[in-house]
This record gives structure tokens, C-alpha cells and sequence, in this order.
């Protein structure tokens, strides 16, 4: 009995006394950092170091930010669905979206973390970081001019702030002139098809819906839910003009079509008779630099006759266009 | 003839808790993040003697930060649970019973998400309102199980089956309507998460409030388990031998809930603790509840800080829900559990 | 310790001679009951008064067929249920009055066994019947586990000791059973139709086990029973019930008239009187 109390104190006590200790916020001992106070997207207050080395970036749409600033030598780690540009497929990767590994993060030693709130990320895990001392600083793009926001905000804290500038100047030229070229022109009634079994479509306060407009076009479905689910009926109602498709659908558009059409409820809908079925890149969810590109093919898409004498099919421009406009300005990243 | 004495019941205590140290020191040595046993061992002995800045910041981090809280929380849910399992086996005189049997955890689950959907990010709130959701449960099922006033197993299990799909369908309707952003977190909590930061910002003290509403309620279930053997060979039989089967019934039916609210409000639903570990310890050591409650507390402990550190390192860096590893384990312990009875 | 004199003699068996114009050990005086479905209609059954006394030793046979009240009855001798009129007294004291451990101090309850839900030892069983005698939490001391050794004894199932509950036979179980009341050391033993699943043999070993109790632990012994000859050849008393009615209290000579028989079992019978002066009841023949 003596023994089993001695084996019952010996593995109490240790872990009581040291538990005490570990409320205090960490300090990095090892190094004075100096620190600025900034309030994120989603109001939070952090304290981010004026000298930002290593970032990890918890989100797809970050990371290709972070690319399309030049600052990828900075970049420590990401997620393991960051595929865009594939470069960042090779980076050392702390989990997935939803429920990261605080250890990787910490292991990588990063100077700040960087969340979307308007994606995977929880609430939960920054404050979880923030609790451990780490710098987390929360994105939260909800629109593209949101997008355009945070991309000025994450130059800024990794001190690239003329890149971000460039950058946002550039995309904001790319989309004022698509709106020039749009002007008077309907709005062009579309379903987006986020999936098909069941129906689910975007409610009206999503990333997407907002994209949708800038490319001129409009959800039929007016809903404050984020992912609202349709009964096909209430399609045929709403009479969409075009059907929208992202790149998660794989297969040619003609396959894509004979399929549609011979199924029993969708065939019935004017805009498959009439062949407006439009498949465009998922990067149109994406709060990042590609979504210029996605809006642009799908303006191309859904208003052919604004555009004379461009092909549509080749409207694609690959992330790679965006990065050779960075590299022209030449700034370097390094501090 | 060997009755049970207190000695024999230390003298196991000591031997399980000596294995669940043996436990806790693995799971603090497993992990992303590479830091060795003695590593650990100089961080632990170093912050108990106060020489703090000697540790590289990052090791306090990880050791005290991440992996200890952790397990000190799953220490507390698999206890917990177990006690509140093996409390309702003796109560619904069913070997199937679970905590969650009753509704418990459903009620809580609704909690959260109403307090998730009105009140996000508030510091503890979503522990609160899981627990008024559990407490609410409790009381209603209570009201409805009764029969001829005092509690009557098979119709509180009626009770409380009721209770838990229909709070699970109102979940289901919630989650389904509301706004996806805030709701992200429930996923997590609906299959158990032990990393949920404590709405606290003294670690220990909430660690601390947590064990002392464990202590009493698991005191309180310990206080009438020579009374819960007499009422496992029949309540008739009992009452005739003087037992107060009214009031102990309500007892345990008491704590074994609120144990399961604490659980379930810090963690989420963790599943097949509580069903199984009291089944494991009745094999191993007879269905004597003044040795089962302990030993299924220990070893409740011992599931549970287990199965963390397996979901955080087997498909690292990414981290499985501690609810997905207890359900792979315990799905064939179970059945072999049911085939062994079937002797 | 409890009261009732002679408990601790089980394994002398010198029972002290006692005077017959002691107080009785267990008293029914005008006993009546009645319950009723919901509060407001009329009852559903109801006990007449019932009046009879018992000594140490003396066992005391409940005769009926079923339904007569019977049961309800021992519940009321057990002091479960309170009486609508009238007392039932154990050893002076309101059976109904006394608080759950005194009561089961002094009398202990037969029935057929509930259910086991989780495998036990017979020992582990027969132990439990010192419950009443422990204190909060009731670690078993040396003298439980002395007593419960003793009742094993008692009721010749020794070798059961270490075999699982769920293994016993029906007679085996009985006993066991039997022996976990006697670990209580009542003073009065109630046991409700306690030969039901025996064969002839067994119920046959389990009256004369109950004889040789009630002489060496001064017991005073309540059978609710319908077996005519088994009530006849074993009791001192018999208590007569037919529909809620009590029709006679006696010795079996006295209570076991043909017409009354006839008429509360509602059968044909004949009633001869054996060499021993007990009656034994026969069938009879039609013709």
C-alpha cells in the first residue's frame, strides 16, 4: 500500500506544480522582438514583430497570396491542401484547415501565422495559438474588395508593402475594365451549382456571390443561408439563364453537357436546352490573386457578345502571368 | 471467502495508477513537435522548481502549452465518463448503457450550438451553455422517468432515448439552417476534442475547478456502491435489507449525469469510454462497484490519454478527433466483449 | 446487535428452553388491507381482517389458492406496506414503524431471485445479507464473513461456496438464497411460496430445513403456501385465506375440515387424519 501511494504521488505531483507555471504567456527568451499592435479582419488585437521571416499560412487562398507577392522564400509552412501555385505543395505542412497541428506550427518557429476566417480556419485554433504566444493574425475576405484588402494588409506585415500596392492596383485595372466592358449590361441570371446531389447553391452573403457580380451576373437564389439546398423544381421556378459549374466537375464541357441533358429533371431546364452550362475554375472561391482570372473567364462565359473576337476557351490565365508581373517590379523581399 | 477490504482496493489503485503514469509519460514524449524524453523530464522537474527561463521557450511550450493541459483533460473526461458509465449500468440495470444513453450529451451538444450561434467567442460561454443544456436534459428525463415517484429503469431509459433523438433532430435542423461560419466548431466537438483552451487564462485553476466537480459527484456515486451491489442482484431484494432504494437511485442517477455533463461540455462526445471500460474492469477485477468505480476511473484515464495520443500522431501532422480513435478501438473490444458473454 | 435471543448458537445446538406465556414474537391483530388502481375507484382488492399469533420456533403457514391475498399479506407481516387497520407487531415492536435497517434486522424476505445482471459468487450473494449490520461504505468485517460462512453451513451449501450465481440449479439457488436471509439473523423468517419450482424432494428437504431452523435458531417462520399436505405436515398454525377473507386460524386439525376445503379450493377432497395427528388431504375419487 506504501508503495502504491508513493506511485500515486510520484505521478500527481510532478504534473501539479509544473501545470502552475505554464499560464504566463511564453517570451521568447532567447531574443527581444520588437513588436507593433495591429487589430486583424476579424478584430482581434496582435502584437505581429516589425521583422516577419516565417510565415505559416493555415489557408489555400494565403499561401497563393503569398506566392503572388514574391514573399514565398518566407513562407515556413502551409496546409496540406495548398496546391496553388504547386510549388507550395513541396512545403513543410502543418495539418489541414480545420484542425492544424499546434506542434508543427510551433516547430516551424514562425514569426506569424496567417488565417482566413472566411474559410476553414477556426476561431478555436488561433485563439489556441494566441494562448501559446504565437502571432496569428486572421484574414476575413467576404468580398472582393475585402480580398483586395487583405492582400494589402499581408504585404504590409511582411513587410512588402509596395508589392501588395502593385499587386492590387493591378488586379483592381483587370476588374474596372471588365465593369467598363459590362457597363449597361443585365445582369445575367445564373444558378452556381456548388453540388449536385442534393442541390446545393451559395446564399447571397458568400465570397462567391459577390464574385458573381462582378463577372455580371446574379444568383436566382436570394438566401441569407450560406449553402442553402434546392429541390431541382424550385430551379425550374427560378428559370436560370445560365448554369455554373466549377472545376471540382471534371471532364470536358461537351461531356459535361451530354450528361447533363440526359438526366430526367435538368433537361427540362431552358438554360440546358439552350446549352448555357459553363464550367469555370474553382480559384472563383478562392480570395486571392487567381480570382481575377476566374471572374474574367466567367464574364467571358456569360457575355460572349461583350467581348468581339476573343475566344472564350483560352481565357485562362494561369498564376504564373501573375508572377511575372511581380517579378518585373523587381523589390525584393528579403529584410 | 476474500471480502474486498480497503487494502485491496489501494493496492490495485496504486498498481493502475502507476500504469496510468507510465501512460502520461509516453503521451508527453509523442508528438509533431521532437523533444525527447529527457528533454521533457529537465522541462517538467525544471518549471516544478521554478527555474523557468533556464527552459528554451519552445520545450515549455510544447510540454506544458500543448501536451500536458491536454492530457491532464483527458485524464478528467475518461474518469469522468467511466464513472458516469458504470454508475448508469448499475441504475438502468442494463450492460448497454452509456452515459450518453440518457440524452446527456445531446442536450449539451444543443447548448453549444445555441450559444456558438448567439454568443461566439465569448470566453466560457460554450462550456456554460453545454452544461445548462446537460443540466436541462437531466431534469427533464428525471420528470419523465419516473414511475409510482421514484425512478424506474426501464422507463428512464425510455426517457431518455426520447430525449436524445429528439434533441438530436433539433440539432440536426440547427445546424442545418443556421450560418455555416460559426458552426465549423461544432463538427469538432461532436466527435470529441480534447484541445479546446480552457475559457480560463490560469490553465491550473481551471484544471483544478474541473477535478473538484469530478471529485464530488464521483465521491457522491462512490458514498453508495455497497448499496448499488445489493441493488444489482434485485431492488426488491435490496429494499427488504434495508437499503433506500429511492434515494439512491436519485443519487446516482444525479451524479453519473452531471459527471457526463462535465465531460461532455469541456470535450465534446466521446464514445464507447464509458460503455466500455467499466465491462473491461468487471472482467478483469468482478462487478464489486466499491472496486469497479475506482478502477474504471483509472482506467477510464488510461483509454482516453491513449487515444489522444494516437489520433494527434498516427496521421500527423493532421489530427484525427479523439471520439474517431475510441470508436476504431472500441468497436472490437465491444464486440469481442459481447461474444464473450454469449459463453 | 439485533435483537431475538439465540442467534449465535447456531453451531450449538442446545436451544434454551423457553415459557410459552412469553409475549408472542409476531402478532397480526385485525390486519386489513386494500388498493385500488387510481386513488379515486373502488379498491381493487381488498384483505379482510386478519387476526393470528406466532411464537419462536412455530411456523406458520399462509393457505390459500391463488389470489386469496397471500402475498399481500407476508408484505404486511414484512412490514412493507402499512396496514389499513389493525398492527402488525414483531417482537413488540409495529413492524411498519420500524426505520429500513432495524426492520431488516429483524425479519428477512424469501422470494424467488430477480435476475442477476452481472455474474457473482455465491459467497459474494450470501454476504450481502450483512448489509444491515455494517456501517457507511460496509467493508465486511471477520464476523460477516463468520456468519455468512455459518448460513451456508446452515443450509447444508458449503461446497457452493465459490460456484457463480448463474451456474446454481433451482434447488441450489434456493438455498442460497435461504442462507443469505439466515446471515441477516432475523427473528422472524418470511418466505413467499418458496417450493414453486422444486420437485417433490427438494420441497420436501427445504420444510424439514426450515423445521430444524426454526428449533435451532429459535425462529418463528411465515410459509405462504398453497400445498395442502406440505402446510399440513410441517406448521403449527395455519392461516385459512380465500378471496381476501380470512376463514380460520389454527392448528392444521383444526383448520382442515373437508367442507371448508371444498369450498376455498374448489376441488374434491377428502381429509384423513394420520397416525401423528396431522390431516392429510387427498383427492376425491368420482364416485
Amino acid at each position: 500500500m506504501f508503495i502504491s501511494a508513493v506511485a500515486a504521488i510520484g505521478a500527481v505531483l510532478p504534473m501539479a506544480a509544473t501545470l502552475s507555471a505554464s499560464t504566463a504567456r511564453v517570451h521568447k527568451a532567447s531574443q527581444i522582438v520588437t513588436v507593433k499592435q495591429v487589430t486583424d479582419e476579424t478584430g482581434r488585437a496582435v502584437l505581429v514583430p516589425f521583422k516577419v521571416n516565417r510565415i505559416v499560412s493555415l489557408a489555400p487562398n494565403i499561401t497563393e497570396t503569398i506566392y503572388a507577392l514574391g514573399l514565398e522564400s518566407k513562407l515556413a509552412g502551409d496546409t496540406d491542401y495548398c496546391d496553388t501555385p504547386a510549388a507550395a505543395k513541396l512545403k513543410p505542412h502543418v495539418g489541414s484547415m480545420l484542425n492544424p497541428s499546434l506542434e508543427a506550427i510551433v516547430a516551424l518557429h514562425p514569426d506569424l501565422v496567417l488565417a482566413a476566417a472566411n474559410s476553414a480556419n477556426r476561431r478555436e485554433t488561433v485563439d489556441a495559438l494566441a494562448r501559446l504566444g504565437v502571432a496569428v493574425y486572421a484574414t476575413d475576405s467576404r468580398t472582393v474588395r475585402g480580398m483586395f484588402e487583405s492582400i494589402t494588409h499581408i504585404s504590409s506585415l511582411a513587410g512588402a508593402a509596395q508589392q501588395g500596392t502593385a499587386l492590387v492596383a493591378r488586379l483592381q485595372a483587370r476588374i474596372d475594365a471588365l465593369q467598363t466592358r459590362l457597363a449597361e449590361r443585365p445582369l445575367v441570371h445564373v444558378l452556381f451549382v456548388v453540388w449536385e446531389d442534393p442541390l446545393i447553391t451559395i446564399g447571397q452573403n458568400t465570397f462567391i456571390a459577390d464574385a458573381l457580380r462582378w463577372s455580371g451576373a446574379e444568383s436566382v437564389v436570394i438566401a441569407k443561408q450560406d449553402w442553402p439546398q434546392l429541390a431541382l423544381e424550385e430551379v425550374v421556378r427560378l428559370e436560370p439563364e445560365y448554369i455554373v459549374f466549377t472545376g471540382s466537375h471534371s471532364g470536358s464541357s461537351a461531356a459535361q453537357m451530354s450528361d447533363l441533358r440526359s438526366r430526367p429533371m435538368w433537361k427540362g431546364l431552358r438554360a440546358v436546352e439552350l446549352g448555357h452550362v459553363v464550367n469555370i475554375s474553382e480559384e472563383i472561391d478562392r480570395p486571392a490573386p487567381g480570382l481575377i482570372d476566374a471572374i474574367e473567364e466567367l464574364a467571358h462565359k456569360l457575355h460572349p457578345d461583350a467581348f468581339p473576337g476573343e475566344n472564350t476557351s483560352a481565357m485562362n490565365h494561369a498564376p504564373a502571368d501573375i508572377r511575372i508581373d511581380v517579378g518585373e517590379e523587381g523589390k525584393s523581399c528579403a529584410h | 471467502m476474500r471480502p474486498l477490504t480497503p487494502r485491496r482496493i489501494a493496492g490495485i489503485c496504486g498498481v493502475l495508477f502507476a500504469l496510468l503514469f507510465v501512460v502520461v509519460v509516453i503521451s508527453l514524449r509523442m508528438g509533431t513537435y521532437p523533444i525527447s524524453v529527457s528533454e521533457i523530464v529537465m522541462t517538467l522537474f525544471r518549471g516544478a522548481f521554478g527555474h523557468r527561463d533556464e527552459i528554451p521557450s519552445e520545450f515549455w511550450l510544447v510540454v506544458f502549452g500543448l501536451r500536458l493541459p491536454r492530457i491532464a483533460l483527458g485524464i478528467l473526461v475518461g474518469a469522468a465518463l467511466s464513472v458516469a458509465g458504470a454508475g448508469f449500468q448499475a441504475l438502468l440495470r442494463n450492460p448497454l448503457a452509456d452515459p450518453y444513453v440518457l440524452g446527456v450529451s445531446s442536450g449539451a451538444a444543443l447548448g453549444a450550438i445555441l450559444s456558438l450561434t448567439f454568443a461566439p467567442h465569448v470566453p466560457g460561454v460554450i462550456q456554460l451553455a453545454a452544461f445548462i443544456g446537460a443540466a436541462a436534459t437531466i431534469a427533464s428525463v428525471y420528470f419523465l422517468g419516473r414511475r409510482g415517484g421514484q425512478l424506474d429503469s426501464a422507463t428512464l431509459l425510455l426517457a431518455g432515448i426520447v430525449a436524445a433523438s429528439f434533441l438530436s433532430a433539433m440539432i440536426m435542423f440547427l445546424m442545418t439552417t443556421l450560418s455555416g461560419h460559426e458552426l465549423r466548431g461544432m463538427a469538432f466537438w461532436l466527435m470529441g476534442d480534447l484541445s479546446t483552451p480552457p475559457p480560463t487564462p490560469n490553465v491550473l485553476e481551471w484544471l483544478l475547478f474541473l477535478f473538484g466537480v469530478f471529485a464530488v459527484a464521483a465521491g457522491m456515486i462512490y458514498a453508495t456502491t455497497s448499496d448499488l451491489n445489493l441493488i444489482l442482484t434485485g431492488e426488491e431484494e435490496a429494499r427488504h435489507l434495508g437499503v433506500n432504494v429511492r434515494r439512491v437511485k436519485l443519487v446516482v442517477y444525479i451524479s453519473a449525469s452531471v459527471l457526463t455533463g462535465l465531460a461532455v461540455s469541456v470535450s465534446g462526445s466521446i464514445g464507447y469510454v464509458g460503455l466500455l471500460v467499466p465491462h473491461v474492469m468487471r472482467m478483469i477485477f468482478g462487478t464489486d462497484y466499491r472496486l469497479l468505480i475506482p478502477t474504471s476511473a483509472i482506467g477510464g484515464a488510461i483509454a482516453i490519454v491513449l487515444a489522444d495520443t494516437l489520433a494527434r500522431t498516427v496521421v500527423a501532422p493532421t489530427e484525427l478527433p479523439v471520439g474517431a480513435m475510441t470508436a476504431l478501438a472500441g468497436a472490437p473490444v465491444f464486440i469481442y466483449l459481447m461474444r464473450r458473454r454469449v459463453r | 446487535m439485533s435483537a431475538g435471543a439465540g442467534n449465535n448458537s447456531s453451531m450449538v445446538s442446545q436451544p434454551i428452553p423457553f415459557r410459552e406465556a412469553a409475549p408472542p414474537r409476531l402478532k397480526a391483530e385485525q390486519v386489513s388491507y386494500a388498493y385500488s388502481a387510481t386513488d379515486r375507484s373502488a379498491p381493487k382488492f381488498t384483505l379482510g381482517p386478519t387476526t393470528f399469533e406466532a411464537q419462536h420456533r412455530e411456523i406458520v403457514a399462509i393457505l390459500g389458492p391463488n389470489a386469496s391475498g397471500k402475498s399481500t399479506l407476508l408484505r404486511l407481516l414484512a412490514g412493507l406496506i402499512k396496514p389499513l387497520s389493525g398492527r402488525v407487531e414483531v417482537d413488540g415492536v409495529e413492524a411498519s414503524e420500524l426505520d429500513l435497517r432495524m426492520r431488516a434486522q429483524r425479519i428477512a424476505l424469501v422470494q424467488q431471485e430477480s435476475e442477476l445482471l452481472f455474474p457473482l459468487r455465491v459467497w459474494e450473494y450470501v454476504l450481502q445479507g450483512r448489509y444491515p449490520y455494517g456501517k457507511r461504505l460496509r467493508f465486511e468485517s471477520d464476523e460477516d464473513c463468520l456468519l455468512a460462512a455459518n448460513a451456508l453451513a446452515q443450509v447444508g451449501a458449503d461446497e457452493l461456496r465459490d460456484r457463480w450465481m448463474d451456474q446454481l440449479s433451482g434447488g441450489e439457488k434456493q438455498r442460497v438464497i435461504l442462507a443469505r436471509a439466515l446471515s441477516q439473523q432475523p427473528s422472524l423468517l418470511l418466505l413467499d411460496e418458496p417450493t414453486q419450482h422444486l420437485d417433490i424432494g427438494g420441497k420436501v428437504e427445504l420444510l424439514r430445513r426450515l423445521r430444524r431452523l426454526a428449533d435451532e435458531n429459535r425462529y418463528t417462520v411465515v410459509v405462504v403456501t398453497h400445498e395442502l399436505n406440505l402446510a399440513a405436515e410441517f406448521s403449527d398454525r395455519i392461516v385459512l385465506l380465500h378471496k381476501g377473507k380470512c376463514l380460520r386460524v389454527g392448528s392444521p386439525a383444526e383448520v382442515y375440515e373437508r367442507e371448508v376445503l371444498e369450498e376455498v379450493f374448489e376441488a374434491p377432497l377428502e381429509v384423513e387424519t394420520r397416525p401423528s395427528g396431522r390431516p392429510r388431504v387427498i383427492v376425491r375419487s368420482s364416485h
